[in-house]
């Protein structure tokens, strides 16, 4: 079964096409990253998954269902741009949002006060949210998107304005939803938070979906094609031919090599060079380079 | 529906336990109770002191015969007007006038009248406080008494018992209703303006409450939460519908008040014994006003929802809120001309518009019920219109609650309505 089915999805406004022949297939049950510069169509393509935008043409279906305001009730959402009534009480917002989505009110009030209680909010839970610190209006906004038990939830940068502790309370959630079965797609900038949490991404450009998969296969297809480098003394030996670009940092360098070189020939340059090596390790390459590279090479 | 119903429910709710609306429930009547005391007050208020006042009579005729017409009296017995210098005759008009002037300005007298040799020509009156309206009346009065009785007594008629000629005749206002008829005391005119007011601020409050209410979503970014589990419409529908139930609560507890008011003034009245000349309204009229002003809600209230959801802050908003305002401040000031003839063409016409029509048609029903054709066509045309003004603003709101930025221009609006 699959959580989000786009078929060839197309979105249009004016003249701008936000979101191009899209398709792709999100697997139920797994944490799945939605990645893409600043207006690559991410934001489109989820309010068309919500059903607040229709397409201009295509199909989406959600849970199995075409997207109707059923399946709506059936996703949590997170959206980046955070705000509630301001003066409305941290409680009565909770539970106003939870009935709108389909639950009862008791039963919303009873999960309400769980989860304020495992966010050490409580104590706040009669004070105005415009009382409340920006940090724990954060930890109310991300209860409203999980409260309702979604099998669906869709979190746009989750963990901005989390402190640390916080920040992996959440990420906790966010495991423990996939392992009660929902599916979590998580919308970010931050690739090293897509490279510990997602199974598979989904990286969209210019409305196009230019990279879908496993994570693991993107990076496998990529091969081991970097060489991570400690060393000191000369650095010459970066200069080889078969260096294709260097990122150097304190205690040496991050070195990306050409198709097809050989990684030997150039650790025996870094030798004959007179570099003290203390590591030399190839490595597939970053989620931030792949990142870089697609919607570069794309632009 | 149950969507909707939450809605209204968090609307009102949070509308109706708010501090400004306890104040506002409470200080509104207030305030309107005060302006009608003051009203009444002021103009029902006597004068206590005797106007002191010369004559300088170039006729020589006519002094003592305005004197003897001079029998107003004040609410404490004193004479209205005392007469303390008389000259007659005098042979420099500048001489006398500059004498009494002197002592107008010393305040011994407060004026002095002037009376020509030709009783035909200009009569003065010279006084401190010339906007003292409440004397001419009094004055006229009397001085046309004089005048009347010197003529006759010209053309050889002699008359005796001038009060009795003079008593004025005694004419009574009766207003002619398809129900009857009632006593006219100025109440129509007064009923029909404090309607027209009442729903012009009723109309004005309610339906930027619900512009503000459609704003604070949008700039405080709750609406993308809320759109992400409720459609554009059910929103718009639960917030009108939510606004609408604070408006009734409120006029619910002023009604209450009002008829607390009316039965405790009954009860005092029936155990003295003294009859209230109360202000009959009929029921007719405040069910009509009732339908007018629920239709005029419905349609105005979306008309300012777009208009928030097409803005992304405040400042906006109270530019591009003249479209909605234009047509009641409009409605109320033509309502002099619908008041003095409801039904001439032109206030037929203006009163079957649909913007126009809560308040002009509410204020014909008050003053002259008109044909049951032409109430019923207005009703029509305005569900016609709201029908029209909703699918509108549903369409603008739906974009709009999506985009922020820069205020939206007509060409724009047009587009958004396109959108799918």
């Amino acid at each position: 079964m699959n959580a989000i089915e786009l078929d060839s999805v197309t979105k249009a406004y004016d003249s701008v096409t936000a979101v191009d022949a899209v398709s792709l297939n999100i697997r139920q049950g797994a944490i799945v990253g939605l990645l893409g510069p600043n207006g690559a169509g991410k934001t489109t393509t989820i309010r068309m998954v919500m059903s607040i935008l229709m397409p201009d043409s295509g199909a989406i279906r959600v849970l199995d269902q075409p997207v109707s305001d059923r399946t709506r009730d059936l996703i949590g959402y997170l959206p980046e741009e955070r705000g509630l009534y301001p003066r409305m009480k941290v409680r009565d917002v909770i539970v106003f949002l939870a009935a709108l989505h389909g639950m009862s009110e008791a039963e919303a009030g009873k999960r309400a006060d769980e989860w304020l209680e495992r966010f050490e909010l409580s104590a706040w839970a009669d004070k105005k949210l415009i009382d409340l610190s920006k940090g724990m209006q954060q930890k109310v906004q991300f209860i409203t998107s999980v409260l309702h038990r979604p099998p669906l939830v869709i979190l746009d940068e989750p963990f901005s304005g989390l402190d640390p502790v916080n920040a992996a309370a959440v990420k906790d959630i966010m495991l423990e939803l996939r392992d009660q079965g929902s599916t979590v797609v998580l919308s970010t900038h931050r690739m090293e938070q897509v490279e510990k949490m997602c199974e598979s991404i989904c990286l969209i450009n210019h409305g196009k979906c230019v990279l879908d998969g496993e994570l693991r296969a993107i990076k496998q297809s990529y091969g081991k094609n970097t060489a991570h480098i400690e060393f000191t003394g000369p650095d010459g030996f970066l200069k080889h031919p078969s260096v294709a670009g260097v990122n150097r940092f304190g205690t040496g360098a991050e070195v990306k090599l050409k198709p097809g070189a050989d990684a030997q020939a150039l650790l025996k340059a870094a030798i004959e060079c007179g570099a003290q090596i203390s590591r030399f390790e190839l490595l597939e390459p970053s989620l931030n380079d792949i990142f870089i590279e697609r919607t570069t090479a794309h632009a | 529906m149950r969507k909707i119903w939450l809605i209204v429910k968090r609307e009102y709710l949070t509308r109706v336990k708010t501090k400004g609306f306890v104040i506002g429930t409470i200080v509104v009547p207030l305030i309107g109770v005060g302006f009608a005391l003051m009203t009444a007050f002021l103009s029902a208020r006597q004068p206590t002191q005797t106007f002191r006042m010369g004559i300088v009579d170039q006729s020589g005729e006519l002094a003592a015969s305005i004197r003897g017409s001079m029998s107003a009296k004040l609410a404490n017995g004193e004479p209205e007007f005392s007469v303390l210098q008389t000259v007659s005759r005098p042979p420099s008009l500048s001489a006398a006038e500059d004498q009494l002037r002197e002592q107008v300005n010393s305040g011994a007298l407060d004026g002095y009248l002037v009376i020509p040799a030709d009783l035909d020509a200009t009569i003065e009156l010279h006084m401190r406080n010339p906007d003292n309206l409440r004397l001419i009346a009094p004055l006229t009065g009397a001085i046309n008494q004089a005048l009347v009785m010197a003529r006759l007594q010209a053309r050889g008629i002699r008359v005796s018992d001038a009060g009795d000629i003079f008593q004025s005749a005694n004419l009574k206002l009766i207003k002619v209703t398809r129900t009857g008829e009632s006593v006219e005391r100025g109440q129509t005119v007064g009923i029909s303006i404090a309607l027209v007011m009442l729903l012009y601020v009723a109309l004005l409050m309610y339906g930027i409450i619900t512009m503000r209410s459609v704003l604070e979503e949008k700039t405080t970014r709750t609406m993308e939460t809320l759109i992400s589990t409720v459609r554009p419409f059910q929103l718009l529908a639960g917030k009108i519908l939510g606004v609408a139930g604070v408006a009734f609560t409120q006029f619910l507890i002023w009604m209450t008040a009002l008829a607390l008011v009316f039965t405790y003034g009954a009860f005092l009245s029936a155990m003295s014994g003294v009859p209230i000349s109360g202000v009959h309204i009929p029921v007719s009229l405040l069910v009509y006003a009732l339908i007018f002003f629920v239709l005029g809600y419905f349609m105005y209230a979306s008309f300012y929802a777009a208009i928030g959801s097409a803005c992304s802050n405040e400042q906006d908003a109270q530019q591009l809120q003249w479209p909605a305002t234009l047509p009641l401040v409009f409605s109320v000031v033509i309502f002099g001309v619908v008041l003095s003839d409801p039904s001439s063409h032109a206030s037929i016409v203006l009163s079957e518009i649909p913007l126009f029509a809560p308040i002009l048609m509410t204020l014909r029903i008050s003053v002259q019920t008109p044909p049951f054709w032409q109430i019923a066509l207005s009703i029509a045309l305005l569900l016609a219109a709201i029908v029209g003004v909703v699918w509108v603003s549903a369409h603008v709101y739906r974009v709009g609650v999506l985009m922020y930025g820069k205020r939206p221009n007509l060409p724009e609006l047009l587009r958004w309505l396109r959108y799918s």
